[in-house]
């Protein structure tokens, strides 16, 4: 009998020994010489590499970012063995939630102003909003810009389907996650060199893009970087708009969108294209035409506030305070939505001369 | 606790990368060989060449899934071509100069029609492709076709309570 205790005792021991040693070895194994312990599988390896090469190539390991736990790990060998290795691999929904408040430990200051505004609006916030759905039927293409990287269809989201409501998030643990997490314009595993300091404080040059830029496309599960994305031509009537060239308002296209036109003619078709102001869309017009959306929103939070003094103090032409003119600006409730004001919207009668002087500067166009 | 555990299942389980590379079936020699015969195939121009699109990977994944029947004839056809440019030019296909380089492939596709074919094939497959199966990286021959993806599509702002007419 004593025997048997013994052997039990030492068996215990030893694999109490084996769990302890374990535990130290796994984290020394996922958390040292780079990736390396990742790329081990083969299936990693590629992922790892790129890793290497981009704006994070200084992060000093993949659980930087990523869970390594005992479940995650289990899971993944058991679809190695199971053979069943997807094309690509990618983040489940729950996964990329989860990483959310990992790029928070190093992007603080990024993810605090993405927070503070309608980028970071929740699940709860988008799908159970009864004004929306009281007119408009919540459909699996809501997603293609409010939770792209929800995997499921949006039935398993939000019941009832229907326009009387109440509506309520029923997958549970989504309700307060955001629906724009970092990663949807954000491409992390993508080649490309960490952020410097410009050279120069102002520059002339056009404005950077950033290698990260990129839009996720729900329906193939990839992102595409901003620098391919489409940049339209769109139109007032059959007028062509000056639009800014920045590269980076493509990724802003993919969901402010605009519709393409429904003219009353054959003829009109023919030569009309995308219209500003339909849709999604905000492109400028009038005063602002030819304005980036960056001029004056910030890409994190969309907000505008305090933007006009960026141009006004010197351009004005009305010498009046532009902040409290009657746009949405200073009023979201005005007539006069401040993406597209002219100055023939208020001075109907014709548009007086300035009264402000343009600086000589100016004036010669430098 | 867990890494350990799986590191040990994952070693047991043979998941250790076996000189591989970044590769899931090829090997880094037979990815060179194979990325030069699909640069001959769809070279570079305003637009990225075959390879550069992601020609490789695209068939070292299918290779490592939907494409398991071809591979021996991967294995064989590109050993056979590395003998053929060690022949016709005196170096592994990767390093013989461009000049050197079509000219075996143009000898391999009179000698091994088959595998020319096959690769020709895969190719193609992956430059004009979904992006998703690992080539036509950033939709390169889409853009060369003057298609945007993802399409820029605005959605209409209709009212539901106010019928077909809103």
């Amino acid at each position: 009998m004593k025997r048997i205790l013994k052997i039990c005792a030492l068996a215990v021991v030893a694999v109490a020994a084996l769990i302890t040693s374990g535990m130290f070895g796994a984290s020394y194994y996922y958390t040292t010489q780079h990736g390396a312990g990742c790329a081990g599988c083969h299936e990693m390896a590629s992922y790892v590499s790129v890793v290497h090469s981009s704006a994070h190539q200084n992060a000093t390991t993949c659980l930087d970012c990523h869970d390594a736990s005992m479940a995650t790990k289990l899971r993944h060998i058991a679809i190695h063995l199971s053979g069943r290795i997807p094309e690509a691999i990618r983040l489940r929904d729950v996964d990329v939630v989860a990483m959310t408040a990992n790029c928070q430990k190093c992007h603080q200051k990024e993810y605090a102003t993405w927070h503070a505004g309608p980028h970071s609006a929740t699940y709860q916030q988008i799908f159970a909003d009864s004004k929306h759905n009281s007119k408009r039927r919540l459909m699996d293409d809501c997603f293609r810009c409010h939770g792209m990287h929800y995997s499921g269809p949006v039935r398993e989201l939000v019941q009832p389907q229907n326009i009387t409501g109440p509506w309520h998030v029923v997958r549970a643990g989504f309700a307060d996650q955001p629906t724009m997490p970092c990663q949807s314009c954000h491409w992390v595993h993508r080649e490309g060199q960490p952020e410097t300091k410009p050279s120069t404080r102002i520059s002339v040059a056009a404005p950077a893009l950033d290698d990260s830029l990129a839009f996720f496309d729900r329906r193939e599960q990839m992102h595409f970087a901003a620098a391919n994305l489409a940049l339209p031509q769109l139109y007032e009537g059959a007028r062509p708009v000056h639009a800014s060239p920045d590269r980076r308002q493509a990724l802003c296209y993919q969901c402010h969108a605009s519709r393409m036109p429904e003219p009353s003619t054959i003829a009109d078709t023919n030569h009309w294209g995308p219209q500003v102001g339909s849709g999604d869309d905000r492109t400028p017009l009038g005063v602002h035409e030819g304005l980036s959306c960056f001029s004056c929103h910030s890409g994190h939070n969309e907000n505008a506030r305090a933007s006009c003094v960026t141009c006004h103090p010197q351009m004005s032409h009305c010498g009046l305070d532009v902040e409290k003119m009657d746009t949405t600006y200073a009023n979201p409730a005005s007539k006069h939505n401040v993406h597209w004001v002219k100055c023939v919207d208020c001075h109907t009668h014709g548009v007086p001369k300035p009264k402000v002087q343009r600086t000589a500067a100016l004036a010669a166009g430098q | 606790m867990a890494g350990g555990v799986v590191a040990g299942a994952a070693l047991a389980a043979g998941c250790a990368s076996r000189g591989r590379g970044n590769w899931d079936f090829l090997n880094d020699g037979q990815a060179h060989t194979l990325a030069a015969i699909c640069d001959q195939i769809i070279p570079a121009d305003d637009f990225p060449s075959a390879s550069q699109a992601g020609a490789v990977t695209y068939i070292d994944r299918q290779l490592a899934r939907h494409y398991r029947r071809h591979r021996e004839a991967y294995r064989a056809g590109l050993e056979q071509a590395e003998l053929l440019s060690r022949k016709l030019a005196g170096v592994s296909l990767s390093q013989a100069p461009q000049k050197s380089q079509f000219e075996v492939v143009t000898a391999i596709e009179k000698e091994q029609p088959a595998f020319f074919a096959l690769v020709r094939s895969h190719t193609f497959e992956s430059f004009y492709g979904n992006p998703r199966h690992g080539g036509n990286r950033d939709a390169v021959s889409w853009r060369m076709l003057g298609l945007d993806e993802p399409p820029v599509r605005g959605r209409a702002q209709y009212d539901f309570t106010k019928g077909a007419q809103s």
